[in-house]
């Protein structure tokens, strides 16, 4: 067996294991966990293995699954082979996708400690678990525009599926917001797909960009398709398709019941993965479907993507400053990070970007998502512990936590620094080369937005840490006088709970100090990008 | 050889290390020991021996140690001057850490001089504001305010030549120095001006006749030697060919300093202002020294006269400069008493005193036959032949003024009066320490010859001077100084404490200090409030987004005005009601389509 078979197997392994606990339940109660920790440890050897041959071997590992060449070879970058085009569905590990199927596979075993004590503990739950991630594998890494629908549906359904796990009355209500707002979304996404496919006549995104270029020379189409109506307005309705997904202003009005409704070990994962990988989607979509020459001739589509990035930062930022449950002001601090990332994905297709400016504004999407998974997961993972703990759920039962949970507090403390930029934390990094890029593309109310996220962010995430840390534990008489949020939550937290936490935000500074690594690793992506080629080659 | 390997600056600085472990006539013994070495071996030791191959941060190419012709006569009357002070602290009862203050601060002027670049030599000179403002700290009481003020002044003007260097390193690309100076109009003058601070420029001086009486009178010693003298070397290392602007403020500075110096009674003070007078001499003589400067070409020898003659003033200076601050010395030290206004007639009580004092006076006002006529002498005649009249005639009218203060001190301290109480004379050790300068002072102004044969450009110049004009000229100053004298005896007397351009600039310095405190902290307080205001009023609206909504709502047309008070009620056990600002599934939809609809519309 070669590498070749690994992105299939990434995404086989956890969907086959999904039918594990069910079928073991009927034996056996309660080993959904075990069954769970066996397929995504197996999945965390796949994943390591395949971005060791991407990035240290250097490979773009591709799989063609049921189809045909039809004579297309692998090519370098720089040259297009105008020959073959391919029928059936390929899968690509490249440098973006590697690095995403690292985070996944690493993040949804990781989640798997802090769920073990954090529950839910059906079978069916882990079920759905390992369907989520099998999903996301999927998303990450198909080169094929229909299959990520596919994906996006899978991954869909299950948070669904997750979210109302507990089943409480309150997170059906999210779970079921959730399902409409994003069916609706994932359709935009289909009628994207379908008006490409009527005018490229493919699915596969290399040979759909290489159409859209008017490279082959198979198709007779004189010249690039770039300004053609159907092909804006496929872009059009993609971009809002992926964006209703990762939840940017004002398409997110899904995400913060999602995440504050659901139980804590789904919003972890949930919040690090689930519009991480559609950000990831747009992101390629926008680099390697449609590449820098679409946007060069549709500037507007670029402005578009900017404005509502801008608009969803500093609207994200000021309504997670107006909550009072800490678990929704984390939400909300998503709509804004996912705004500073769609915001790079649209300084690095800007035409004012200089190369540096594309540059940067790369290196800020890819660091900036997976520093955002670290740390927004690291932060729900504390909050949930927080709960479980000492049943404080909102910013005022917060006040002088900190002498009582020092551990959960300090991992809290690192994080929401992390979160705001401070140096050297990963959270910092990702921000800078975002900022950077918008400096060298002299976008200047951009930066202006930026420098004003940070200042917003600032402003809740001190708001918790002065209540954490400096209001003391007397003042709020509230916590003591109500009992009814003391007996739901209030139990022991595990010691696999407070490890998550405390290594996300040991990672989340450990991270900041890799910086040269990953830019390196990405390297090859920008490359690809500043050359408009739909492959990545390291 | 080992010699050439070891910079002197190391030799004093290992002692000034030593001087307070050891017992204090040990340390001072081996103080006597470090600097008489330094002297010896900038005598023997051979131009063009340097230390170099240093790189400092990497990027600069450091020569720590360079010996030329300069740098050799600054060690040679250095280390002479320092072993004398030592021996003179020894004997005036200085505690072993002041001394180890002035070696330090004679090890960094070494530095200083001995320096072969750009970068060493601002290191040295601003440590050399340190070690001395040390030394002045250390004897406490008033000392620690003109202190404070000498070290606040010489941290402005070093810094200004450092910005000079930094400046020149920008243009040149080296910090080596190349034997043109500092280039550049900016460059220059900020060098012009941070050298200015040392040298006592006429409204930079105030800092010279503030700080110099303040502490020991050994400490003075040392003092009136290093900073001025160090900095007319390196006025020379930038301006190698001379300024006339240059030339003329050493010419304003030798009349100033000379006539404020008449209006002194404190001892010190006077003899501070004249370091300034006599500083000046030789800044006209570096002003002098390029062939540019006034008549005379390049064919001729005057600016190398000048040139010579500046440094041969700096020598003969630190000689009788030296002894006077040592003879005043002495003279607190048996009376306690600063001001001419309280002694009178000592001149029968400390015979020695007076006789080296006369020999002091007679060399500073350049008096023929001793040796401060012979360097005054090379600037003026360097003035003279390149037809710098005004020049001439201000330094001419410098020497009248020196000569009248000088028999103003001599006459007030040594004649006139009484002293009531016993006085006695200097004790051994400061005797053999203004003797031997004394006897120096004399020797190089018989025997003009040794002298030059110490200065640098030696047999480029021509120069006699003993001739019948040169006397007729000295001796023309002295009596007109004399005349003076006996026609101002009478106003000269307790004169009171005159004010200078410090009683300006430091009331300027006090309230301008004051308003830009009062300023900041006002600013301050006010970007305080503003800040805190916000951060409040933004917890305010976080926890109370109902309220912050209505009261917002009050300010728009009650058309438009939404009505929350009526659907959210506001006693809710005083807790805010919370603000539904959720989107229904139904509206969620709508704004995904409007979205969409906004973006196509936009896109297409």
């Amino acid at each position: 067996m070669t590498e070749e078979a690994l992105p299939a197997l990434l995404i086989a392994v956890p969907i086959l294991g999904a039918t594990l606990p069910l079928a073991l339940g009927l034996v056996r109660q309660r080993i959904g966990w075990w069954v769970a920790t066996l397929v995504l440890a197996v999945e965390a050897a796949m994943a390591s293995w395949i971005a060791y041959a991407v990035y240290i071997g250097g490979d773009r590992i591709t799989h063609i699954l049921g189809g045909e060449t039809f004579g297309r070879k692998e090519v370098t970058v720089g040259s297009f082979d105008t020959e073959g085009f391919i029928v059936g569905i390929e899968l690509v590990a490249d440098a973006l996708s590697g690095l995403l199927v690292a985070l996944i596979a690493f993040v949804s075993l990781g989640v798997l400690a802090y769920a073990r004590r954090a529950g839910p503990r059906q079978n069916t739950f882990y079920s759905a678990y390992l369907l989520l991630t099998g999903g996301l594998m999927g998303l990450v890494l198909t080169g094929d525009l229909f299959n990520m629908f596919v994906f996006l549906e899978i991954v869909g359904l299950m948070t669904y599926a997750l979210v109302a796990s507990d089943r409480s009355a309150a997170s059906a209500v999210a779970a079921l917001k959730y399902l409409v707002i994003g069916t609706t979304g994932a359709s935009m996404y289909l009628v994207g797909v379908g008006y490409l496919f009527v005018r490229t006549g493919t699915l596969n995104m290399v040979d759909t960009s290489r159409v859209l270029a008017g490279e082959p020379e198979w198709l007779e189409v004189t010249g690039a398709l770039y300004t053609e109506p159907l092909v804006v307005a496929s872009f059009g309705f993609i971009a809002v398709g992926l964006a209703t997904k990762t939840a940017i202003f004002p398409l997110h009005t899904w995400q913060p019941g999602a995440y504050s409704e659901a139980p804590d070990s789904v919003t972890v994962l949930i919040s690090a993965l689930v519009s991480t990988t559609s950000a990831y989607a747009l992101a390629r979509i926008t680099w390697v479907v449609f590449t820098p020459e679409f946007f060069a001739v549709n500037v507007k589509a670029t402005e578009a993507i900017l404005v509502l990035a801008a608009l969803s930062v500093v609207i994200g930022s000021v309504l997670a400053a107006m909550q009072q449950r800490v678990k929704r002001v984390f939400a909300y601090s998503s709509v804004a990070q996912f705004g500073l990332i769609a915001m790079a994905i649209g300084i690095s297709v800007h035409p004012a970007a200089t190369d540096t400016a594309t540059r940067f504004a790369v290196y800020g999407v890819v660091i900036h998502l997976i520093g955002h998974a670290v740390i927004k997961g690291g932060l729900f993972a504390t909050v949930g512990a927080i709960k479980k703990s000492t049943g404080a759920r909102s910013i005022d039962e917060y006040a002088g936590l900190a002498t009582e949970r020092p551990v959960l507090s300090g991992t809290l403390a690192v994080l929401g620094f992390s979160l705001i930029g401070v140096p050297p934390m990963i959270g910092f990094v990702g921000k800078w080369y975002i900022g950077l890029a918008a400096v060298k593309a002299e976008l200047w109310p951009l930066v202006f937005v930026i420098f004003a996220s940070t200042l917003l962010t600032l402003l809740y995430v001190a708001r918790l840490l002065e209540k954490l840390y400096f209001t003391p534990l007397s003042e709020t008489t509230d916590t003591a006088q109500e009992p009814a949020v003391a007996t739901d939550g209030r139990g022991s937290v595990s010691f696999g709970m407070v490890a998550l936490a405390v290594t996300a935000a040991v990672l989340a500074v450990g991270l900041g100090f890799m910086g040269a690594e990953l830019t390196d690793a990405i390297d090859p992506l920008v490359d690809a990008i500043q050359e408009s080629s739909p492959e990545v080659h390291q | 050889m080992v010699l050439e390997s070891i910079p002197p600056f190391a030799i004093v600085l290992i002692a000034a290390v030593l001087v307070p472990v050891l017992p204090r006539r040990l340390g001072h013994a081996i103080g006597v020991l470090a600097t008489g070495s330094v002297a010896a071996i900038s005598l023997v030791i051979d131009e063009g021996t340097h230390l170099s191959g240093f790189e400092l941060f990497g990027t600069f190419d450091v020569v720590i140690y360079n010996v030329d012709q300069f740098s050799r006569l600054m060690g040679l009357i250095f280390g002479f001057i320092a072993a004398v002070a030592v021996l003179y602290s020894y004997a005036s009862d200085a505690d072993s850490i002041q001394t180890a203050f002035a070696l330090s601060y004679v090890g960094v002027s070494l530095g200083t001089v001995y320096a072969g670049d750009w970068l060493t030599l601002i290191f040295f000179w601003e440590l050399m504001a340190v070690t001395s403002t040390l030394l002045v700290w250390h004897y406490g009481g008033d000392a620690v305010r003109s202190g404070f003020r000498y070290a606040m002044l010489h941290g402005i003007g070093g810094s200004l030549f450092l910005a000079a260097i930094v400046w020149h390193y920008a243009n040149v690309g080296a910090v080596a120095f190349t034997g043109n100076g500092i280039t550049g109009t900016v460059p220059a003058t900020l060098a012009a001006i941070g050298i200015g601070v040392n040298v006592g420029f006429v409204g930079l001086h105030a800092w010279l006749p503030d700080t110099y009486p303040s502490p020991h009178l050994a400490a003075s010693v040392f003092l009136c030697v290093y900073t001025t003298k160090t900095g007319v070397y390196g006025m020379y290392r930038a301006f190698p060919d001379g300024h006339i602007w240059i030339a003329y403020m050493g010419g304003a500075m030798a009349v100033f300093g000379a006539f404020a110096a008449l209006l002194q009674s404190d001892m010190r003070r006077l003899l501070s202002y004249h370091i300034q007078s006599q500083v000046g001499y030789m800044i006209a003589g570096v002003g002098l020294a390029g062939g540019a400067i006034g008549h005379g070409g390049h064919d001729k020898y005057y600016d190398v006269l000048a040139a010579a003659g500046t440094f041969g003033h700096v020598f003969n200076h630190i000689l009788y400069k030296g002894l006077l601050f040592m003879t005043v010395g002495v003279i607190i030290y048996r009376t306690g008493q600063e001001s001419l206004d309280n002694i009178g007639g000592l001149g029968r009580k400390m015979p020695i005193t007076a006789i080296t004092f006369t020999i002091a006076a007679l060399s500073i006002a350049g008096f023929p036959g001793f040796n401060g006529f012979v360097s005054k002498g090379m600037i003026i005649g360097a003035a003279h032949k390149k037809h710098l009249d005004i020049l001439w005639y201000l330094l001419l009218l410098g020497g009248v003024g020196t000569f009248l203060s000088f028999i103003k001190l001599g006459y007030f301290a040594f004649i006139e009066g009484s002293y009531d109480g016993v006085v006695k004379d200097a004790n051994i050790g400061q005797s053999v320490s203004m003797v031997s300068v004394a006897g120096l002072c004399v020797l190089f102004g018989l025997r003009p010859t040794l002298l030059f044969e110490l200065l640098p450009f030696q047999g480029q110049y021509e120069y006699t001077t003993y001739t019948a004009s040169h006397i007729t000229e000295g001796l023309v100053l002295a009596g007109a100084g004399a005349i003076g004298f006996a026609v101002l005896r009478g106003p000269l007397h307790h004169i009171g404490r005159v004010p200078d351009i410090d009683s300006l600039y430091n009331r300027g310095f006090f309230y301008g200090g004051r308003v830009l405190i009062v300023a900041v902290t006002e600013l301050y307080a006010f970007v305080d409030r503003v800040a805190v205001g916000l951060v409040r009023n933004s917890y305010w609206v976080g926890a109370n987004p109902t309220l912050a909504v209505a009261r917002t709502a009050r300010y728009l047309p009650q058309s438009v005005r939404p009505s929350w008070d009526d659907e959210q009620p506001q006693a809710d056990g005083g807790a805010p009601p919370r603000l539904y600002l959720r989107a229904g599934i139904g509206t969620s939809v709508l704004l995904l389509a409007t979205v969409l609809t906004i973006v196509l519309l936009v896109v297409l």
